[in-house]
C-alpha cells in the first residue's frame, strides 16, 4: 500500500480543504493543481470529491511542466532582473 | 432519600451562564438562561498539534519526556539520523544530535535528563547508551546485548530495556542505574519492536512480534523488580506502536498489524493493572513507528511511518480533559483575484489587505480586500512596486518602501482609507524587502534592499507617525527579506537574509523593539526569508518562505522561543497575509511560480466540555 494518492483538482477558494481535513490526512499543494493527499479513507475521499487520481509518475509530469514553464519565463528576463537577489530562479519540484 | 449534595459532596447550582473552567468538572449545574441541567464531560481524545520539524518517512525514532516537555530523537530519513527533536506542547524545536545517528532505538527518562539506547544500523543493531541533559547528549556504559527494535521505558537512572532482536528475536531484559546496564532474567516470550512503559523497579511489556514467520504478539507481562510474570494479552496485537503510562495504567496506541482489519490500528488500548480493554478513541492519522511519550492521561504521538503511514511529520496529542482541544490547522480560503508574489498585506483575517506584487511583468498596483470569504478587486496603488511594505488595517493601511523598476520609487508612501490610495511624505532611505508593522499612524520599517543602500541602511529603522518619517533603533544585523509584526512600540522582526557583512545567509534571528531599540529574541526554528509574520511580539507566527525553495512551514513565538506548528497546504515565499493576529493569521499569494492561493490559520483552541442532562 502506498503512503500517498496522487490527484489533479482546481482550488475553488474557501471550504476547499477545511481545518478538519488537515487534522485528518496529509495534504499539500503543489503546480499544476496536483494535490499529494494521505492515503487513507478520508484522503481518499477527498480526492475523489473535488478531481481526479492521477498515478505518481502522471502528476510529477504535470508539476515538472508547469516548472518548467516559469523556469523558462525566468530565463527569459533581462541580465538586470536576473540580478535582482530577490527574484529566484524557480526550483525543480520532486512529488513525495 | 439522599441528596445529591450528600452523595457527591457538592449542591446543584443555580447558574444564569455556564461555567468556563477545570473547577466545573464533576459539578451539575441549573442553567437558568437555557432552563436545562447541565454537566462537564471529561474528554479523552487526540487532536493534532505542530509537526515535527524534521519529517521521518522512515519511522523508528524513539520518545521520552511528557506532553508538554517531550523528545523524539533519532529514526531513518533515508539517511540515519541523529536529530533530536523537543517538544513544548506546541511544537518542536531541535535539540543536540545523538553522537551515533540511528533508528529503531529506545528512550527513556525526560526532556532533561532521557536515555537513548540500542538500535540500527543493521543487521545486528548497536550496544550504545547515551544520556541528554537537555542540550547535549554524552555517550555512557554500553548495553550487555546489542540489539536494536527494543522496548524501552523509565527513567535516565532506572530504565529498562526489553526485547528486540539481535538478528533473532530476542527475550533479553536489562536495566539501568545511571551507570550501568545489568541484564535481568528475561522476558518469558521473545518480541521485537515491542512496547514498554514504568522504571526498573515495576514495568510492563506487551505488543511486539516475533519472525519467521511473522506473528503479532499479544502477550503482556509484568516486571517487579526480579522477574517477569505473564499478565492478560492485549485484545489486538500490535508492533511498533506507542506506549505511556505505569506498570498499573497504561495506554497502547498506533503500531502495526498486518492481521487487523485496520492497519495501522487506530484505536487505544487501555491497561488497569489487571486487563485490557479496546477504546473507541482514535488517533486520527493511525501509524506505527512514531516516537510516543507522556502519561496515561497525556500523551504524545510524533511522526511515524512508513506504511501506510500518511503523514511522517504528523504530530497528535492524547488527552483526558474536562476540555475539548482542537489542534490548530491552516484551511483553503478565497483565491485572490490576480496571482502574485512578492506583495504585502495587513488587517485581518475576515478584513484583510493586500497591494502590490510581481506577477511576472509588469509590476502590480493591485490592492484586493477579504472580507473572510473572498477577495474584492479595489483602487489600485497610485504607484506600483514589488517586495514592498506596509501596515495597518482594510480602512486605514499603509504601503512604503517598494521596489520597482524605478530605483527612485523605493521612499514613496501612500495610505489607504478604505477605498483610495493617496500619496504621503517619503521615508528617508528608499528601499525595498523590509518589514513593516505598527498602524497607520504609529508604523515601522526595518531592513532592507540588497543592492542599493548599503549594509548600514539595511540596520536602519524608520518610524512612521501619521504625517512623516524619523529615524529609530539599529537592528542587531543587516537584513533584508524579513518579517515583522507586532506595535511600534512591541514590534517583532524575523528571519531574513542577512549579507556577508552580516551574519549571512538566512538567518534564525529574532530581534523585539521596543519603539527606540532592537534586542535579540529566541531563535527561529529554522533560518528563513520571505516569510510573512503577524501577531504581537508575544503571540506570534511566522509563516512559509524560502530555504532551499518555497516553504510550507509555519512557527509560533510566544515572547521566548520559536516552536514548529501546523504546515500549511502550498508551499510559498514572498507572500501577502493579515497582521495583527497570531492566532488567526492569513496567508494570500507568493510563488514561485506565482499562487492565488488563499489559506487561514487558526490556532489551537481548548473549550469546556459542557453536556445538556436529557432523561433518556
Amino acid at each position: 500500500m502506498e503512503n500517498f494518492l496522487y490527484g489533479v483538482a482546481t482550488n475553488t477558494g474557501k471550504g476547499f480543504f477545511t481545518a478538519e481535513d488537515r487534522r485528518n490526512f496529509f495534504l499539500r499543494g503543489y503546480p499544476a493543481n496536483v494535490w499529494v493527499v494521505g492515503n487513507n479513507p478520508k484522503g481518499a475521499l477527498w480526492v475523489a470529491d473535488r478531481g481526479v487520481f492521477k498515478t505518481k509518475s502522471e502528476a510529477q509530469a504535470l508539476v515538472d511542466a508547469e516548472v518548467q514553464a516559469a523556469q523558462a519565463a525566468w530565463d527569459a528576463q533581462t541580465d538586470e532582473e536576473k540580478a535582482d537577489l530577490l527574484n529566484i530562479r524557480p526550483s525543480d519540484v520532486t512529488l513525495p | 432519600m439522599s441528596t445529591y449534595k450528600n452523595l457527591i459532596g457538592k449542591d446543584v447550582n443555580f447558574l444564569t451562564t455556564d461555567p468556563d473552567n477545570d473547577a466545573a468538572e464533576g459539578q451539575i449545574w441549573y442553567n437558568s438562561t437555557s432552563n436545562v441541567y447541565k454537566n462537564v464531560i471529561v474528554n479523552k481524545a487526540w487532536s493534532s498539534s505542530g509537526s515535527l520539524i524534521t519529517a521521518i518517512p522512515g519511522g523508528g525514532q524513539a520518545g521520552a519526556g511528557t506532553q508538554t516537555a517531550g523528545l523524539a530523537f533519532g529514526g531513518n530519513n533515508g539517511p540515519i539520523l541523529a536529530v533530536t527533536q523537543e517538544y513544548n506542547g506546541t511544537g518542536f524545536t531541535l535539540g543536540g544530535n545523538l553522537n551515533t545517528a540511528r533508528y529503531q532505538l529506545a528512550g527513556a527518562g525526560t526532556q532533561t535528563a532521557a536515555l537513548a539506547f540500542g538500535g540500527e544500523p543493521p543487521p545486528s543493531g548497536v550496544d550504545l547508551s547515551e544520556s541528554y541533559n537537555g542540550t547535549s547528549w554524552t555517550e555512557g556504559n554500553n548495553l550487555n546485548t546489542a540489539r536494536r527494535t527494543l522496548g524501552g521505558s523509565g527513567t535516565q537512572t532506572a530504565a529498562m530495556a526489553v526485547g528486540g532482536t539481535t538478528g533473532t528475536v530476542s527475550t533479553a531484559s536489562e536495566k539501568y542505574d545511571g551507570t550501568s546496564w545489568t541484564s535481568t532474567p528475561s522476558l518469558n516470550q521473545a518480541k521485537r519492536n515491542t512496547q514498554n512503559v514504568g522504571p526498573s523497579a515495576a514495568a510492563l511489556n506487551f505488543g511486539g512480534y516475533t519472525t519467521p514467520p511473522q506473528v503479532v504478539r499479544t502477550e503482556t507481562e509484568s516486571w517487579d523488580g526480579s522477574s517477569w510474570t505473564a499478565v492478560n494479552a492485549m485484545n489486538v496485537g500490535r508492533y511498533g506502536a506507542g506506549a505511556t503510562g505505569t506498570q498499573t495504567s497504561a495506554i497502547a496506541f498506533g503500531g502495526f498489524n498486518p492481521g487487523n482489519p485496520t492497519n495501522p490500528v487506530a484505536v487505544n488500548e487501555s491497561w488497569d493493572g489487571t486487563s485490557w480493554t479496546n477504546t473507541s478513541i482514535s488517533l486520527a492519522q493511525a501509524r506505527g513507528y512514531g516516537a510516543g511519550f507522556g502519561t496515561n492521561t497525556a500523551a504524545v504521538l510524533a511522526g511515524g511511518g512508513p506504511t501506510p503511514a500518511n503523514k511522517p511529520s504528523a504530530t497528535e496529542e492524547y488527552s483526558e480533559t474536562a476540555n475539548v482541544i482542537t489542534g490548530a490547522a491552516w484551511a483553503s480560503g478565497g483565491n485572490i483575484g490576480t496571482a502574485r508574489r512578492a506583495l504585502w498585506g495587513a488587517g485581518t483575517q475576515t478584513a484583510g489587505l493586500i497591494f502590490g506584487g510581481y506577477i511576472g511583468a509588469p509590476v502590480s498596483a493591485d490592492t484586493e480586500e477579504y472580507n473572510g470569504t473572498s477577495w474584492s478587486e479595489q483602487n489600485n496603488l497610485n504607484t506600483a512596486g514589488y517586495h514592498l511594505a506596509g501596515t495597518g488595517t482594510q480602512t486605514a493601511g499603509i504601503a512604503f518602501a517598494r521596489g520597482t523598476p524605478t530605483p527612485n520609487n523605493g521612499p514613496l508612501t501612500e495610505e489607504y482609507d478604505g477605498t483610495s490610495w493617496s500619496e504621503q511624505n517619503d521615508m528617508g532611505t528608499a528601499r525595498y524587502a523590509t518589514a513593516g508593522f505598527g498602524i497607520q499612524t504609529a508604523a515601522a520599517c526595518v531592513g532592507g534592499s540588497p543592492v542599493s543602500i548599503g549594509t548600514p541602511n539595511m540596520q536602519r529603522t524608520e518610524e512612521y507617525d501619521g504625517s512623516s518619517w524619523s529615524d529609530g533603533g539599529t537592528y542587531p544585523t543587516p537584513i533584508y527579506s524579513l518579517g515583522g509584526c507586532g506595535t511600534q512600540s512591541a514590534g517583532l522582526g524575523c528571519g531574513g537574509f542577512s549579507p556577508p557583512a552580516g551574519l549571512g545567509g538566512r538567518v534564525t534571528l529574532t530581534g523585539e523593539y521596543d519603539g527606540s531599540s532592537w534586542t535579540t529574541g529566541g531563535s527561529l526554528v529554522q533560518g528563513v526569508d520571505g516569510g510573512f509574520a503577524s501577531g504581537s511580539q508575544t503571540d506570534a507566527i511566522f509563516f512559509c518562505g524560502y530555504a532551499s525553495g518555497p516553504l510550507n512551514q509555519s512557527q509560533k513565538y510566544d515572547g521566548t522561543s520559536w516552536v514548529s506548528s501546523a504546515s500549511l497546504a502550498n508551499a510559498r515565499n514572498s507572500l501577502g497575509g493579515s497582521s495583527t493576529t497570531g492566532a488567526l493569521a492569513l496567508a494570500a499569494g507568493g510563488g514561485t511560480p506565482n499562487t492565488n492561493s488563499t489559506e487561514e490559520f487558526t490556532g489551537e483552541t481548548s473549550s469546556l466540555n459542557v453536556k445538556t442532562l436529557t432523561q433518556s
